[in-house]
């Protein structure tokens, strides 16, 4: 188990600097400078370049990488060209609107995929089943995007029920802050609700069909015991390995939603990072995604030893 | 378990919803397009800078409500010599800084002397600058070794700014910008909100119009997707919201919860002539793009709706003192035969004509493509490079690159503000002629006198083809049922705003 772990933290390491290296030069390698962006349309050539030199864009590449590279080992993963603040301090002001969405959409998600995912296998080949599939297809298919402007435009401007973009004001307390993820959290759970519930029917319907369920029904097992408890359970490997990475998934890419709603999230700092030309977020913001993916994918892997006493490592 | 928690949840849920947001009284709420990336208005030309930045930081000159020049931190106007080569700037007295200290002198002439030597604009007349100098505790003299009767604009535009700092925290970069104005920077969260509170130091203008400070608070939310901004006013989330679509018009408009606020005009889409390399430095190519474009089709294309656009070749619609008809006989030939004619006189080899434009500002793309078609109807090979924001940015500094760039303008209250004109913009359109008359337009002291040479400009650019106006577009802008107080303005201020509930 040991070895285990040690074997998959030296992979995390390596997974983390090639993630380094290619983010490093995949944004050098898009067109555009941060300097013009950041001075305005009427900037000169000699500003543009003054400004260059004073940001560090005017050194050789190879000198930019290896700074980058040395200063990331020290957990420095440099200054951001244009909100002038330490990389680390910018994405730590993006972790809670980003954490708390991934977590409340998830949320979401689970309460209507799971049960009825579970229902649906039961209920196999039932029009309920059809019905549950078919919604399944549709929620997947209609764009977040779509899902968040449609909420937008009537559940919180016309009814007024929710706000309708950003987090809250200045002066706002944990309370009003997460007021303000409930509408993106709901478009966001609806749409990731489908894949959960694929997978939770698909799993369930394996389970169903084993031979230690009809063991267990012979034996007179109460048929909610038989699928809440045994049933379930061994689905949830499949299930756990989905909600995990869909977990990571919306901490890092929720990029649509937030845009929509106007939410100061990972996925909106990326976003504006890349056209702003912003260098060193985009770098870090790459290292940090790859880092957290590599976490919840061993996470998901620990919790198959908690679910199945059969897996070693 | 399940059971367990579903009450818990479900009182949670009512509970947030339920919440209703804390909102100071008094408080202004403005939905602007983005993050200003700096609070130093001398650095940066971008218009979103100026909206945020006017609140709090000041120039010695500002422009009244029909773009006069009046004095804001400057006592009154300046005395001008009779060469038109020295001015003589009384300063007021009691005005004081956010930080406590009072304004002086030294403080403008600091300030002043950055502008010259950081600002885009200060820059471009600091060969014309024989010195700046304090000539009195509250008074600076500035000469010029030549007259520049754009100066006052100059001095009064809020964007690449002569603002005035305290001396003491003047440098190359100003870490933490402290004003004279109305309102002070309280908080500022990036891609958040910038919060500005009411400075209680401060002293009213003597010739600019009174910033009544009304509101206690300004808050300014950068909300980047243009459908959030308008479904922000409606639902009453933001008192004021800038960059509309102009397809939410209506829906405002039959809102009881808001009021659209339409700037008409407000500005020009331009395609800017590369001078410098290429097909376009040659003076028939250029005119035969100009005799093939179909402005109006490409104005409809891009704005959908006359209610949001007027073509229109003069630099200057109607209204303003520059406006002028001259020369524009050549404006919507629309004459793709005549353009056609042209290729063939120059014997045109076919060699593609590139128009670098992006969708950041999706009328620009919208224009480029109904361009294409005509000038390819009238036998040019039309290269279209549509690439994003940033990279355009880039790209047009090089002039290898591209042969037109699309780009606009708002109507600045001086065109000697459009750089376009001189040759030393990246366009390069340095024609000896031209040149003698921006000249004569920029030493020119006499308003009446300076209209004439303007036509005289105006003839120009459009003969030689010096830029390619489009037309005229306008602005859609939004601010909440009963919001009083803010002048519509390409950079609307919010220190007189309030609600009438």
């Amino acid at each position: 188990m040991r070895s285990y772990l040690v074997r998959r933290l030296v992979g995390m390491v390596v997974v983390i600097f090639l993630v380094l290296t290619i983010a490093f030069v995949l944004v050098r390698l898009a067109p555009g400078d941060p300097a013009s962006l950041m001075l305005g349309p009427d900037a000169t050539p000699e500003e543009v370049d003054a400004l260059r030199i004073r940001l560090g864009l005017d050194q050789p590449i190879i000198v930019q990488y290896l700074t980058f590279v040395t200063n990331a080992l020290r957990g420095d993963l440099g200054t951001s060209l244009f909100f002038n603040q330490s990389v680390t301090s910018v994405l730590a002001t993006r972790a809670e609107p980003s954490i708390f969405l991934a977590l409340f959409s998830l949320l979401v998600a689970l309460v209507i995929a799971t049960p009825i995912g579970i229902w649906a296998a039961y209920r196999r080949g039932s029009v309920g089943d059809q019905m549950s599939v078919t919604s399944a297809m549709l929620a997947a298919s209609v764009p977040s995007f779509l899902t968040g402007l449609i909420f937008q435009r009537y559940l919180a401007t016309d009814l007024g029920w929710f706000p309708v973009s950003g987090y809250g004001s200045p002066d706002a307390d944990f309370a009003e802050r997460m007021r303000h993820l409930i509408l993106p959290a709901i478009t966001l759970g609806i749409t990731n609700s489908a894949l959960i519930l694929r997978f939770t029917r698909a799993s369930m319907l394996d389970i169903l069909g084993e031979d230690y369920i009809r063991t267990a029904r012979s034996k007179g097992m109460r048929e909610r015991r038989v699928v809440l408890r045994h049933a379930l359970k061994n689905a949830g490997i499949p299930i756990i390995t989905v909600v995990g990475l869909t977990f990571a998934l919306l901490v890092s890419g929720a990029v649509v939603t937030e845009r929509v709603f106007n939410l100061p999230g990972m996925g909106n700092l990326v976003v504006n990072a890349v056209l702003r030309r912003d260098y060193p977020v985009i770098q870090g913001t790459l290292i940090v995604v790859a880092a957290l993916y590599v976490l919840v994918n061993l996470a998901t892997d620990l919790l198959y030893l908690i679910l199945d006493k059969r897996v070693k490592y | 378990m399940h059971h367990r928690f579903r009450p818990l949840m479900t009182a949670a849920t009512i509970a947030l919803v339920a919440a209703s947001p804390a909102i100071a009284e008094g408080t202004i709420d403005v939905a602007i397009i983005g993050e200003p990336d700096t609070f130093d208005p001398m650095i940066s030309t971008k218009d979103v800078v100026s909206i945020v930045t006017q609140h709090f930081v000041e120039t010695l000159y500002t422009f009244d409500e029909s773009w006069s020049v009046v004095p804001l931190l400057a006592a009154a106007m300046p005395q001008i010599s009779d060469d038109g080569l020295t001015y003589v700037i009384p300063l007021r007295e009691g005005v004081t800084f956010h930080d406590g200290s009072s304004m002086d002198s030294a403080d403008v002439l600091a300030s002043m002397t950055r502008w010259v030597e950081v600002a885009s604009r200060g820059k471009a007349i600091a060969d014309k600058v024989e010195s700046i100098e304090a000539t009195g505790d509250y008074e600076i003299t500035i000469s010029l070794n030549a007259p520049y009767a754009p100066l006052m604009s100059l001095l009064a535009f809020s964007n690449s700014a002569a603002v005035v700092y305290p001396e003491e925290i003047i440098g190359d970069e100003i870490a933490e910008v402290v004003g004279t104005g109305p309102y002070k920077l309280e908080a500022h969260e990036p891609d958040q909100y910038t919060q500005l509170v009411r400075f209680d130091g401060y002293t009213q203008p003597t010739g600019a119009a009174e910033r009544t400070q009304t509101p206690d608070e300004i808050r300014f939310v950068p909300v980047p997707d243009p459908n959030t901004r308008v479904e922000g006013l409606l639902s009453g989330q933001f008192d004021y919201a800038d960059g509309l679509q102009t397809e939410a018009y209506d829906r405002i408009e039959a809102s009881d919860a808001a009021e659209p606020v339409l700037l008409e005009p407000f500005g020009w889409p331009v395609f800017a002539v590369n001078h410098k390399k290429g097909k376009m430095t040659e003076l028939k190519f250029r005119q035969a793009v100009q005799a093939a474009l179909p402005f109006d089709d490409m104005l409809f294309a891009a704005f959908g709706d006359e209610k949001f656009f007027q073509t229109d070749g003069a630099m200057y619609p109607e209204g303003w003192a520059w406006n002028t008809e001259a020369g524009t006989e050549l404006y919507n030939q629309n004459d793709q035969a005549k353009a056609s004619a042209l290729l063939d006189e120059i014997g045109y080899d076919g060699d593609p004509l590139r128009i670098l434009t992006s969708r950041q500002y999706e009328f620009h793309y919208q224009m480029a493509e109904v361009a294409r078609m005509a000038l390819e109807a009238a036998g040019f090979t039309v290269e279209m490079d549509v690439v994003d924001w940033a990279t355009l940015a880039q790209n047009r500094d090089n002039p290898d690159l591209w042969d037109i760039y699309i780009t606009h303008s708002p109507f600045l209250p001086e065109p000697a503000l459009t750089s376009s004109y001189f040759s030393t913009a990246r366009e390069g359109w340095d024609n000896p002629e031209k040149n003698e008359i921006l000249d004569r337009f920029t030493s020119v002291a006499d308003p009446e006198a300076r209209k004439e040479v303007f036509a005289e400009l105006q003839e120009i650019v459009l003969k030689d083809v010096g830029l390619i106006k489009v037309g005229n577009f306008n602005a859609l802008q939004g601010k909440a049922a009963g919001l009083e107080g803010v002048v519509p303005s390409p950079w609307p201020a919010f220190w007189n705003a309030a609600s009438a509930e």
